[in-house]
């Protein structure tokens, strides 16, 4: 470090005037930088800029309020690409030139786990919506925390409805991702102590058709399939399923499984009665119509609401701290969202509470947002949604 | 700030080294790499595994990936040196992307798309904040080291001959030269230096994944070494670090202008960059330092 | 059965493959150089096509707005970015092309966002011949690619153009001594192939779903399909695009799709060592 000695008369000046100016003056000058890295090119494309969106709106929104702790937020926005060594380079500059103290949405588990070094050892934190059950394992010294259920949870959720639609064979169809193998293994124990056969498949999620892929699925003539890709793949997957004149039951996530999936297959016979899945808080949560307001879209995908419930949680935190830094925000993530207070499910709300004086409880888009030690959610409830006549309706909430 | 520019510049070397291997084939002798990403994974591979399942120390990693990638490179050419420049292209692209299919699919070797974290540093611990200036110096050490090779190949009369062969394979061969092993030779020791690279990548990142090594960084280092000079070693690295600061400045640039969303921010900066690569090669075609070739010793 | 089935299914994306693969090789019989920008060329094509069926046009109307829409990007980018480098060698061209197909690619993302797409089309259950399942709508694209296809051979065969081209792939020299203008054939070849390359980026379309990176993902199976053919052979690339189709099929059976892409690379591998002209050879026709 290099001390530059300033003139006493000088500092004093500064100051006076400092104090002199009007607020917003002084929030102007100082602005809490926040960041979104999210896959805005590659395989994660369809999903990221939405996510991005839905941060800004949020930021917007804060703003307008007067922003946090009497500064205004500059929200950065960076691509990762969807590959670690962009998103590598593109946290350095977050993290260095920008000087972000916090960075939210990384999507690919790869993207994750590469960028969360750099995060924990420059003290920044990170919020992502990545997968695999390794991410929330790494030293991370309290530094990140993921509002994507982990395998374990998710998975045995998913079996558990599976067996409660009544099957006995059931067909897990899913491309090479982190969660494959761990999807396997914990299927295959909790559906056979149901009494559900299970078998499974891998397959290329670059594919232009799957007809060879269904046929290997139907010869086991299984009662139920686990479409378990992404939006494009799970396209193509569904209407090869109704071609072959599949008459079981589908279902997958709702990150796969949405209204713009609905839109490209088009003909609402393809996806009659296709059930979806996703994280959700209780019923008649108010935070998840927030996150459709905030990111223009009339049914947000899990992605779009945890990167909602990110940029919400890491502002309440700042405010709670009344600092704008990655230490702060991992001291205070907490008290934002089990604090037992003020239940909110916004950050204007939360952050108004938060300067009177106040307790918040954040309860999310994609869940209550309580978090374990660890950075995992603790266990969360899943919205169970069916697909009739080309709109999605409420099965349970559980 | 400074730190930024340490990281960048640490992750130019890496390219910088790419950059020269590729630039050994394609200067040197003519032929083509357009799977030079699945090296970079082979390298990057090997001395993962070997430095976190193995134990084994960082320096026999490298030595390590140095040798995975000349064997992978040697596997690619025994069915590949006989064929013309338009078919090996596309046989390394093809091979790049089985790279990327092994890695992502042989969970027990390759952990899968979980990819490898927790990879050693050298006296990371040690080290603390200090260790991305002194990977630096690491990385600057292998780069001269590699760069004095290349120009000594560059100007002995084993470079000659390469040059030789790139010019017209068939007088090279009438005039006795062996033209096939040679051939083989360079894309083998061009195949390990692209294998060291990664290795160097993989412990200054501490985590290397599959999904790293898509082809765009290929082609990232066929600009470094078109924009720079083919057929001359200073050429690549001057070449590599200007993609780097293209690469790294484009972020800036993009961020003023107004009125375009996050998606078309981020298609504009991949434009800018394929478009700076057909500019090079259309406007400046030798590249920023353009080949010398040395004249011939006389006989005497 | 299962097998026969597959073969079923590989016979039909062969046939969709084996129309950009003509565009591909026709190209490069006129051209000398392996045009990777046939990436963001077919994704291109894909969303002209898109887009005029999107505003009522039929599926031949729309497949003629593809391949026009296709055949003109395809044609500027070879005559101000890859043709001058040609010059210099093949490989300079090629490279240029990988910038052009990466420029392609990310207009489409400018213009529609990343967020894939469909044809608005009626989707039919398959019908049975025997014990083997086909799709009626399958066997209409099947059977659009193979008029396509029908349509280049006549054309080859038969015009004068067609002779002028195939005398030009086969000996540019004497085929300007007998007044065969070259640059006409070349931009010819051009407009064509790549036009060719749209339409087929459409066809692999229709029944999946389209996004920037429609292109790329159909890549190493169409330059798979060209090499296993012999580069510069139209009659090849039909043929390797056949035996990639069916290959690719019926590795899902043996070692699961996810090693689909190494089934085109390990195929060109062994047929190159083997015969390292490809399967026809290399006369274009």
């Amino acid at each position: 470090m290099t001390n530059i000695r300033i003139g006493r008369r000088a500092a004093l000046a500064a100051g006076v005037a400092a104090l002199a100016s009007p607020a917003v003056v002084r929030a102007q000058a100082d602005p809490i930088k926040l960041a979104t890295l999210t896959p805005l090119t590659g395989a994660g494309g369809p999903y990221g800029p939405v996510m991005a969106k839905a941060a800004a709106s949020v930021v917007e929104e804060v703003n307008k309020a007067g922003g946090v702790l009497g500064r205004r937020i500059v929200l950065v926005s960076e691509d990762d690409q969807t590959n670690p060594e962009a998103a590598v380079r593109a946290a350095r500059k977050l993290i260095d030139v920008d000087k972000v103290a916090a960075i939210m949405g990384t999507w690919a588990s790869s993207v994750t786990t590469a960028v969360a070094p750099l995060c924990w050892e420059s003290k920044t934190f990170l919020c992502t919506v990545s997968g695999a059950d390794s991410i929330t394992l790494l030293p991370h010294q309290g530094f990140l925390i993921r509002t994507q259920p982990n395998s374990k949870l998710q998975v045995t959720r998913v079996g558990e409805f599976i067996l409660s639609l009544g099957a006995k064979k059931a067909f897990t169809m899913i491309p090479q991702t982190p969660f494959t193998q761990s999807t396997f293994d914990i299927l295959n124990q909790v559906l056979p102590k149901g009494g559900c056969a299970h078998q499974s498949l891998i397959y290329d999620d670059k594919k232009t058709t799957y007809r060879t892929e269904v046929d290997q699925a139907l010869r086991t003539s299984p009662d139920v399939i686990l479409a378990n890709g992404y939006t494009p793949d799970t396209v193509v997957l569904l209407k090869d399923l109704y071609r072959a004149g599949f008459k079981g039951k589908i279902l997958g996530f709702a990150y796969s499984i949405n209204q713009k999936l609905v839109d490209q297959v088009g003909q609402p016979e393809v996806v009659e009665g296709v059930y979806n899945f996703a994280p959700a808080s209780a019923e008649g949560s108010s935070a998840f119509e927030k996150a459709k307001a905030a990111s223009g879209s009339a049914n947000p995908d899990p992605y779009t609401c945890q990167v909602y419930d990110h940029i919400n949680l890491v502002l309440m935190a700042i405010a709670s701290a009344k600092a704008a830094t990655g230490e702060a925000i991992k001291e205070n993530i907490r008290k934002a969202t089990m604090s037992g207070g003020k239940v909110v499910d916004n950050a204007v709300d939360g952050l108004k509470e938060i300067a009177a004086g106040g307790k918040v409880d954040y309860a999310g888009a994609s869940g209550p947002c309580d978090f374990d030690e660890k950075g995992d959610i603790l266990d969360c409830k899943f919205r169970y949604e069916q697909i009739k006549a080309g709109k999605f309706t409420l099965v349970k909430i559980a | 700030m400074l730190s930024y520019i340490l990281f960048i510049a640490t992750i130019g070397g890496i390219y910088g080294l790419l950059a020269l291997s590729l630039n050994l084939i394609w200067g040197g002798v003519g032929m083509v790499n357009l799977g030079l990403a699945g090296f970079f994974a082979v390298g990057a591979y090997a001395s993962a595994l070997l430095t976190t399942v193995g134990h084994g120390p960082i320096a026999a990693g490298w030595l390590i990936a140095l040798v995975a990638g000349g064997v992978a490179g040697l596997v690619v050419t025994l069915s590949t040196t006989r064929l013309r420049e338009d078919y090996l292209a596309i046989v390394t692209l093809g091979f790049a992307e089985t790279v990327r299919l092994v890695a992502s699919n042989e969970i027990w070797l390759t952990r899968g798309t979980d990819g490898i974290s927790g990879i050693p540093g050298p006296w990371k611990r040690a080290l603390g904040p200090d260790f991305n200036a002194v990977y630096f110096l690491i990385v600057v050490l292998a780069l001269l080291v590699v760069f004095f090779v290349m120009r000594r190949i560059d100007r002995s009369p084993y470079g000659r001959a390469l040059r030789a062969i790139r010019e017209d394979a068939q007088v090279a061969q009438v005039a006795g030269k062996p033209v096939l092993r040679f051939k083989t030779e360079a894309f083998v020791l061009s195949a390990a230096i692209a294998g060291l690279a990664g290795a160097l990548y993989g412990h200054f990142t501490s985590y290397i994944a599959p999904d790293m090594f898509l082809p765009l960084i290929t082609v990232y280092i066929f600009l470094a070494v078109a924009s720079g000079g083919t057929g001359r070693p200073a050429g690549a690295l001057v070449g590599a670090y200007l993609v780097m600061t293209l690469l790294e400045s484009s972020r800036f640039f993009v961020e003023w202008i107004p009125g375009v969303t996050a998606v078309q921010r981020a298609a504009l900066k991949e434009l800018l960059i394929a478009v700076a690569l057909i500019v090079v090669l259309r406007l400046k075609p030798s590249g920023v330092l353009p080949e010398r070739v040395p004249p011939a010793p006389r006989p005497s | 059965m299962i097998i026969l089935q597959a073969l079923v299914n590989g016979i039909v994306s062969g046939t969709l493959l084996a129309v950009p693969a003509i565009g591909f090789t026709a190209m490069f019989a006129v051209l000398r150089f392996p045009n990777f920008s046939v990436s963001g060329v077919a994704t291109l094509g894909a969303f002209a096509g898109y887009l005029a069926y999107g505003v009522g046009l039929q599926m031949a109307g729309s497949l003629v707005v593809a391949f026009a829409v296709a055949g003109v990007a395809g044609l500027a980018f070879d005559k101000l970015a890859h043709l001058p480098l040609i010059k210099q060698g093949a490989l300079p061209a090629a490279i240029a092309s990988i910038a052009t197909g990466i420029i392609l690619e990310n207009v489409v993302r400018l213009g529609f966002g990343n967020a894939p797409r469909g044809y608005d089309r009626p989707i039919a259950r398959d019908v049975f011949l025997g014990d083997i399942r086909v799709s009626p709508q399958q066997l209409e694209t099947m059977g659009l690619a193979l008029l396509l296809m029908l349509l280049v051979f006549a054309a080859l065969a038969f015009t004068r153009i067609g002779k002028a081209m195939r005398a030009s792939a086969d000996n540019p020299e004497l085929a300007a001594l007998k007044g065969i203008r070259p640059e006409r054939i070349a931009t010819l070849a051009s407009f064509v192939g790549m036009g060719l390359v749209g339409v087929g980026g459409m066809l692999l379309g229709l029944d999946s779903s389209i996004d920037p990176l429609t292109g790329t993902r159909i890549l190493l199976s169409l330059f798979a399909a060209a090499v296993l053919g012999g580069l510069g052979s139209v009659p090849g690339a039909v043929l390797g695009a056949f035996l990639i189709g069916m290959a690719e099929e019926l590795s899902v059976l043996v070692v699961g799709s996810q090693y689909r892409a190494a089934v085109g690379f390990i195929a060109i591998l062994v047929v190159l060592t083997l015969r390292p002209r490809g399967l026809l050879g290399e006369r274009a026709y």
